[in-house]
């Protein structure tokens, strides 16, 4: 799901594909990177955009590169989000 | 301390405030409600560091933050007009001589009831930052569900 940047571009994230292959729930994600499942469901409804060391937490829990989880979409109009003003 | 330990602490708290408040006010004597509120307030901040199970991530500081900026925003806003204007009738400056005598409207507000409505607009601000915690809390997304 996308997530407001705060400029109109768009971060998009795959953490609900990573969750699926590693068979991990929102809960286990949440309680290994130390937020909590709320967190967890708000980035991947797009609803928060993750600070630059969640989102490292969550691209190194996966032992994957943080592009390969997150993905910046310039120039796509969205809803708001916390990482918006 | 468990979160509910907590509560039940600061209802405990809260509940002592307003018993010493009301002495003081039979009393007369401000300075035991002033003494009591600052002692109050300092228990329930370092009971809430004790907390264990209180979960604080980055988003919900960020929701923290930002009701926390709205609230204040909206709150000097008003505080600052409603004294100004308060102040404003009991301010006396020189005048220039006027061909006329000086018209002095009668006060709107007696100084008690200045107290009052500030003491009214700081207990205001408690609802105002619950208000807008809510609204950022569900904008970012606190309620959602999900299918799991």
């Amino acid at each position: 799901m996308p997530g407001n940047t705060g400029n109109g571009n768009m971060m998009m994230n795959k953490i609900k594909v990573y969750r699926a292959m590693h068979d991990l729930t929102q809960e286990n994600l949440a309680s290994a990177i130390g937020v909590t499942r709320q967190t967890i469901l708000a980035i991947e409804k797009g609803k928060y955009v993750p600070s630059l060391d969640l989102a490292f937490k969550i691209a190194r829990h996966f032992r994957v590169n943080i592009e390969e989880v997150f993905m910046y979409d310039e120039g796509r109009p969205t809803q708001n989000t916390l990482g918006s003003k | 301390m468990k979160k509910n330990t907590f509560y039940l602490f600061t209802g405990c708290i809260a509940i002592t405030l307003l018993a010493i408040f009301w002495y003081s006010v039979e009393i007369h004597n401000s300075l035991v409600s002033v003494v009591a509120f600052i002692a109050g307030i300092a228990a329930i901040y370092s009971a809430r560091l004790k907390v264990t199970d209180l979960i604080e991530d980055e988003r919900s500081a960020k929701i923290t933050e930002k009701a926390a900026l709205r609230t204040l925003q909206v709150f000097w806003v008003v505080f600052c007009a409603f004294s100004i204007g308060a102040v404003t009738e009991r301010l006396y400056v020189p005048a220039f001589p006027r061909p006329y005598p000086p018209v002095h409207p009668p006060a709107i507000l007696p100084p008690r009831m200045m107290g009052y409505i500030q003491l009214g607009l700081l207990c205001l601000i408690i609802f105002l930052y619950v208000g807008f915690r809510i609204y950022y809390a569900r904008k970012y997304g606190e309620w959602e569900h999900d299918d799991e």
